[in-house]
């Protein structure tokens, strides 16, 4: 009776055991279902900004020569073709270059996939037209991406719609992952065991037992730990998926989530950012060989990682080429001469988050003011750039070039010099580029925005340009360079010197900038007043007023390279301030423009007293501090600019513009050590070869009204023709400047002289 | 204006003259007829050989044209500016200005878009920048100075608007011929 009743008992309680395990079960599977329909219906992965270079301009005219105009496609990743049809493809004759550019939608238009051909000269451009044959005034290639910003987990993708999905791809995904995918509900008990029994021969992993739906599960709705439960969740999820969804959807889900790749901590996810990340094209440009590869690749990221185990993909690729072509994919004849060609892989450093880390830093501030971190990372906008790619790599060329040179001319060894460089267009104010630091690809301080650092000479020019507002300067104005003390109110004494610790006597001040000396500045400055020096910084767009301290006057003042960039901008844009500018625009994931940032010019400085200092530092770079790279720049380029050098030779800077381009060039140490070079030989080292590289315009303003230009004896700042003392040098001076004339140039011309000006002023 | 100095001293040291008159400002040379970008304007007197080249002369100031790539693109901005899109129109304008940035036609048609959309203060700058730039063009200067006067008009600054006018009226009449009309 016990028994019985025991085992009646024990039935019960199975049964009701039983059924709380069902009713468990079964509200699990109800969670999944719901987890999954929730997520992935309205399966919205977080979409990166993606942010473009800007895209470069061609037209008749321009300084592009055939050589350079290929590179630039390549860089785009046009594929070179004998006959180009296909967008992203290319064909060089010669002087002659015709390509089909990609449809991309800009800001202001949805370009479609347009033929242009090219005929270039010597000189750059001849000729374009388009595939009819008409003449094309001007013509914008698609603008390269340069990296997007992904959030702190890591995981960029780039969404590609079914359309844009080359056929093999799906069918290779199925041949090779998941044979029996338009059928199974989900999972393959199979396939699993077949898996199972294939990898214990092999002693390696050469087929997966999962479907493409598991796969899809597993890295969309499950983390990485690998239990006996998860694969159970994975199953029942990958079932619901199954009966909830069309395998077309699935397919193109699995093809955006999928892992492909790592760089640092960036994950590469889905094929549209796969093949960008490994070839620098778009998914639907790819050829055949390439998408075994990345189906290669899918297999394992890191184990097939195509830039480290080349051989290893290699062996793989074909594998698969030959498992296409063994399930009718693709034909034998394909598959044999795909097995034939290269991986080409592009190198990690052409592509990447990592390649502008310094730019991009800017370009993430400059957004952060207006957009939630989540904006960015997730809802898939678009950013247009002032990025210039060229000028960018021209940039880390000489910063790395002259680095390495200047290290060897310093005692120091046991840390090596840093360098940054801020490039701008000063008329529009864009940066075009950025160099942190030397290591160009480190994501890490970015020394352009943050290493505020003692400007040095730098702060001469902005003495001048308020002396000569002042109306009592100009650039024939006689100084005393000679001993100065300042009394401060905390009752010690100011005692400035000159590098070289001489005195001059009496110089004019073109020649006080061109030979950076301190104590004729210094005594410039104290005569205008310090707050008047202390507002020109602020005018020129200096965001923070320097204190009204003498020091400041020799430049004892710690300013971020990107700073000096804007205050030097504003001189070299002939006294209009710009705001400078990383970013044109910024479109939602339609292309509908969510916000410009637009030119605007404010007119800050007397363009009388911008171009007299402007005139001056093109002394600098004539008979001046600057004029040892000369011989570095071709002879009619005409450049304006100034050296910088802190105390105990800590900081060497370099500011400098032609008619098109502003750079501001820093070198130090990172520990604020003294380097033992000037600006003239560290910074301007730099500066100079990123100049002598760069295709640009000379420096030539108009002279404004009320001005005129004349000739003086450098040293003396006396009148005197050319030719009559050793150095002559042209000045901008008001109209009715009386200077005395030379007693060397003869006294027929020094009364010739007088009547001249006299004529002036009468 | 460059040039006229040093060539004005290098004719006072050789021959003495005495008549040199500096100050004058420019001689304003011919616009070109449109659809002629090559005119060039008229040379100069050589210098006499035996006299010191001045150090780098610059070449004179000619009236400003559009090259066909910006004329093309300040066209695509007009057309865009009269549909009533005058973002698009800026955005066009600023490629051309990328193509250009010295040309002082593009700034005005820059300060015009401003104007056009109600910011008189961004157009009176622009203005100004186009001015800096038109030194040795009157024809440009002149435009310069009617777009400052619209925007001085649009925030009632009647005295300034029409000394901007007097300007431009000025200055029209000195360029010679005719004055073309902006493309």
């Amino acid at each position: 009776m016990a028994r019985k009743f025991t085992l009646k008992k024990f039935l019960r309680y199975a049964l009701i055991a039983c059924g709380a395990v069902f009713l468990v079960f079964a509200g699990w599977v109800i969670y999944l279902d719901r987890v999954v329909t929730k997520q992935f219906e309205g399966r919205r992965w977080s979409l990166p900004a993606q942010v473009y270079a800007q895209p470069l301009e061609l037209y008749a005219g321009q300084q592009l020569p055939a050589d350079a105009l290929e590179q630039e496609l390549r860089r785009l990743g046009y594929q070179k073709s004998d006959t180009p049809t296909r967008p992203g493809s290319y064909r060089r004759r010669g002087l002659r270059i015709d390509f089909v550019a990609r449809e991309f939608r800009f800001v202001d238009e949805l370009r479609p996939a347009q033929a242009v051909s090219v005929l270039t000269g010597g000189a750059g451009i001849e000729r374009m037209w388009d595939g009819k044959g008409s003449e094309l005034p001007v013509f914008r290639l698609d603008p390269m991406v340069i990296g997007s910003i992904f959030p702190i987990h890591g995981e960029d993708r780039l969404i590609v719609a079914p359309d844009e999905v080359p056929a093999v791809l799906p069918a290779a995904l199925k041949v090779v992952e998941d044979r029996k995918f338009d059928t199974h509900w989900g999972v393959n008990p199979w396939a699993i065991a077949r898996a199972m029994w294939v990898n214990l021969r092999a002693g390696q992993i050469e087929q997966g037992g999962s479907t493409l739906t598991q796969q899809l599960v597993k890295s969309y709705f499950l983390d990485n730990r690998r239990t006996f439960g998860r694969k159970i969740e994975e199953a029942i999820m990958a079932v619901l998926l199954e009966v909830h969804f069309e395998k077309a959807d699935l397919m193109n889900a699995y093809i955006n989530e999928i892992h492909l790749g790592q760089e640092g901590n960036r994950a590469i996810h889905g094929f549209g950012l796969a093949s960008q990340f490994y070839f620098g094209k778009p998914l639907d440009e790819l050829e055949l060989q390439e998408i075994a590869t990345l189906v290669t690749i899918a297999r394992g990221p890191s184990y097939y990682d195509p830039r480290r185990r080349a051989d290893r993909v290699k062996a793989r690729r074909n594998f698969v080429l030959d498992l296409l072509a063994q399930f009718d994919v693709i034909s034998d004849a394909d598959a044999r001469s795909a097995k034939n060609k290269p991986l080409n892989i592009r190198s990690q450093s052409s592509f990447g988050s990592n390649y502008y880390p310094a730019f991009m830093d800017l370009v993430r501030r400059t957004l952060r003011r207006d957009y939630r971190e989540e904006d960015l990372t997730e809802s898939g906008l678009k950013i247009f750039s002032t990025l210039d790619p060229r000028v960018q790599s021209q940039a880390e060329q000489a910063i790395t070039t002259e680095l390495t040179a200047l290290d060897k001319r310093t005692k120091r060894r046991d840390a090596q010099l840093e360098g940054v460089m801020v490039v701008t267009t000063p008329q529009n104010g864009e940066t075009i580029a950025v160099v942190g630091g030397r290591r160009v690809s480190f994501d890490g301080y970015n020394r352009a925005l943050d290493a505020k650092r003692s400007i040095g000479s730098l702060v001469k020019p902005i003495i001048f340009l308020a002396a000569m507002e002042s109306g009592r300067y100009n650039s024939s104005t006689i100084v005393e360079d000679g001993p100065l003390e300042v009394k401060l109110e905390n009752g010690t004494v100011w005692k400035p010197q000159n590098i070289s610790k001489e005195f001059y006597g009496p110089v004019p001040l073109v020649r006080v900038l061109a030979q950076s000396l301190n104590l004729a500045s210094a005594r410039v400055g104290l005569d205008v007043g310090l707050p008047k020096v202390a507002k020109a910084f602020t005018q020129l767009g200096l965001e923070k007023e320097p204190p009204p301290y003498p020091s400041v006057l020799l430049g004892s003042l710690d300013i971020a390279p990107i700073e000096v960039a804007q205050m030097y901008n504003s001189l070299a844009n002939g006294g209009f301030r710009t705001p400078l500018r990383a970013v044109r625009a910024v479109v939602d994931d339609k292309g509908a423009p969510l916000k410009s940032f637009q030119l605007e010019i404010t007119p800050v400085a007397d363009p009388v007293a911008v171009y007299q200092v402007n005139r001056m530092m093109q002394t600098v770079m004539e008979n001046g501090s600057g004029r040892f790279v000369r011989s570095r720049m071709p002879k009619e380029m005409v450049v304006a600019g100034k050296t910088g050098t802190s105390s105990d030779y800590r900081d060497t800077w370099f500011a400098g513009f032609s008619g098109e381009h502003l750079a501001v060039v820093w070198v130090g140490y990172d520990d604020d050590k003294p380097t033992g070079l000037t600006g003239a030989n560290g910074a301007l080292a730099v500066w100079s070869r990123f100049f002598g590289s760069l295709e640009t315009r000379p420096w030539s303003e108009p002279v404004p009204d009320g001005l005129v230009e004349l000739t003086v004896d450098f040293a003396s700042g006396e009148a005197a023709p050319v030719g009559c003392t050793p150095e002559v040098v042209m000045v901008a001076v008001p109209q009715g400047t009386q200077i005395a004339p030379h007693m060397a140039c003869g006294t027929g011309f020094s009364d010739r002289m007088v009547d001249w000006l006299r004529g002036i002023i009468h | 204006m460059k040039p006229f100095f040093p060539l004005c001293l290098v004719a006072v040291l050789t021959y003495g003259l005495t008549g040199c008159v500096a100050p004058k400002p420019f001689e304003p040379t011919p616009a070109p007829q449109p659809g002629d970008p090559t005119a060039t304007s008229p040379t100069q007197s050589a210098t006499p050989p035996e006299v010191a080249a001045p150090p780098e002369p610059l070449p004179p100031p000619k009236p400003r044209t559009l090259s066909p790539a910006t004329k093309a693109l300040v066209t695509q901005a007009q057309s865009q500016m009269a549909a009533g899109n005058d973002a698009l129109a800026a955005s066009t304008l600023e490629r051309a200005l990328r193509i250009e940035p010295n040309n002082p036609l593009i700034w005005i048609e820059m300060a015009k878009l401003r104007q056009e959309e109600g910011n008189a203060a961004q157009a009176e700058n622009l203005a100004k920048k186009a001015l800096a730039m038109s030194t040795g063009d009157p024809r440009a200067q002149a435009n310069a100075w009617r777009v400052m006067a619209d925007t001085y008009r649009a925030r009632g600054r009647n005295p300034e608007a029409r000394d901007a006018d007097a300007r431009a009226e000025a200055l029209s009449n000195t360029s010679t011929p005719s004055p073309a009309p902006i493309p």
